[in-house]
């Protein structure tokens, strides 16, 4: 059977929103709306004044300019409403997606005659189903966590293993010679190619480097510098839970490839430095491990931490602010600022259980 | 994991309808309900400024281009009627949405309706 359900939109471009849409959700999740590359909020209103809904209803414009007899046509109300629901673009929920892939990293393939261990996998269809976001958004999500399809299905890399492989691609960088930015990609599958499957050093490649084709149309790629350092430091940082600042840095820089510069400033998002301590220290404390909530993640960072300031929080709430919403403007929301030592700080609004 | 699919009819976009927007309520003179009875007559003066008479009451309005746009929804439940009552839909009766009509202006009647006196007795 048929039922009418008013939906209002605030799209720029109405027609095209109506190619492709899909309501996402489980059963304990609240109903977003998706097109091809934004995710939408679906909220129930309602308004006192009674709204009819009247199909083919012409207005003054829309009818002839007659000075002669005047017409009649007759128009039906199809049916009337006192509420309807509201579209609010909202951020995609993508924390899932991450957490479902987690069930099964990926750490290479089978060894010897042995299968694969069984575990969950998923297919972009099965994220679709899950993931309250557009397949656009799932796309950009799964290149940041450097998500590979292997066999069809979407697998996230177990760190080590990724790490190993990242080793394998530098250890051959600098036994060649080679500069950071002329990375080529046969000499790469030929010489790891017998260490670890071509996909996945191309894969590595892929994730840490940008890819380009010279003058004679060979494929190169560029190491990020940026990428490879912080994600050195996230190997180091993961084994304990602080550093002593100055030692890490030391380590840090060592450990990166000869010839790239570990910089703390790669770290935002990934590392809390804790300049009022003495010494000064540095943990790992990662965004993606923080809740997605705009509430619970206030409470989450003012439980770490009491007072923040906006360069030290920024990174950590950056991802919450809305269409035009300035971390300023979150913050004014959801913390309360006093200065310290000449410094501005925030705290939490409310009393934190710590 | 219920998931619902909207699409526009193909080749067409959607039909456009108006939207009338009365403040208070429209009841039936003898309280027999509103379906299929006739609501009132709506005129346009030569300015364009709709008029609506209802019952013998007169509301002059104004017409409206909406911020945002209405999509009016038509959706069909793969479920036989009275399974509907709940909210389940599985992977073989997939609930899904059409977009009927697109909604992008409106007549909004705000002002209060003045009784429309045919038969005013002369002072004696």
């Amino acid at each position: 059977s048929a039922k009418y359900c008013p939906i209002l939109t605030n799209h720029k471009s109405m027609e095209s929103l109506f190619i492709h849409l899909i309501i996402r959700g489980d059963k304990d999740e609240h109903a977003v709306l998706c097109n091809e590359d934004e995710t939408y909020d679906l909220k129930i209103a309602d308004t006192s004044n009674l709204l009819l809904f009247v199909p083919g209803c012409k207005t003054p414009d829309q009818l002839p300019d007659i000075s002669a007899s005047p017409q009649l046509v007759h128009a039906q109300i199809w049916g009337f409403s006192n509420c309807y629901w509201e579209l609010r673009r909202q951020r995609p929920r993508l924390k899932k997606l991450k957490k479902l892939l987690m069930e099964n990293p990926y750490d290479g393939p089978a060894v010897g005659m042995q299968e694969e261990a069984p575990g969950p996998k998923y297919t972009m269809d099965d994220l679709l189903e899950r993931i309250q976001a557009s397949r656009e958004e799932i796309e950009a999500h799964l290149q940041n966590v450097h998500a590979c399809e292997i066999d069809g299905f979407w697998r996230i890399l177990d760190f080590d293993y990724e790490m190993k492989l990242l080793g394998h691609v530098t250890q051959l960088v600098d036994s060649e010679s080679w500069s950071f930015s002329k990375v080529p990609l046969s000499v790469c599958l030929e010489e790891l190619g017998s260490l670890e499957p071509k996909s996945m050093i191309e894969h590595c490649l892929n994730c840490y480097g940008r890819r380009y084709s010279n003058e004679d149309g060979q494929v190169i790629y560029a190491l990020d510098e940026d990428k490879v350092c912080r994600a050195t430091a996230q190997l180091l940082l993961q084994n304990a839970v602080k550093f002593n600042l100055s030692e890490f840095q030391e380590v840090w820089q060592q450990s990166v490839p000869e010839g790239m510069s570990a910089r703390l400033d790669q770290l935002r998002g990934l590392a809390l430095l804790d300049r009022s301590s003495k010494p000064e220290t540095i943990s790992l404390l990662r965004i993606e491990d923080l809740p997605e909530d705009t509430l619970e993640r206030f409470n989450s960072l003012f439980s770490l931490r009491e007072k923040w300031t906006q360069d030290d929080i920024e990174p950590y709430i950056q991802d919450l602010c809305g269409e035009k919403q300035t971390t300023g403007a979150l913050l004014t929301k959801h913390a309360r600022s006093s200065v310290q030592n000449g410094v501005k700080v925030y705290n939490s609004r409310r009393p934190i259980a710590t | 994991m219920g998931f619902c699919v909207f699409c526009s009819k193909a080749g067409e976009g959607p039909a456009e309808w108006l939207l009338v927007e009365l403040q208070g309520e429209v009841v039936s003179r003898q309280n027999t309900g509103l379906a299929g009875n006739l609501m009132g007559d709506l005129h346009y003066t030569k300015e364009g400024v709709p008029v609506l008479i209802v019952g013998h009451h007169i509301l002059y309005g104004k017409q409206v281009k909406l911020e945002k746009p209405f999509a009016v929804l038509m959706k069909h439940s793969g479920l036989p009627r009275d399974e509907e009552e709940t909210m389940e839909t599985n992977q073989e009766n997939p609930t899904s949405y059409t977009v009927s009509a697109l909604i992008k202006k409106k007549l909004i009647f705000k002002t209060r309706p003045k009784p429309i006196i045919t038969n005013v007795p002369k002072k004696v």
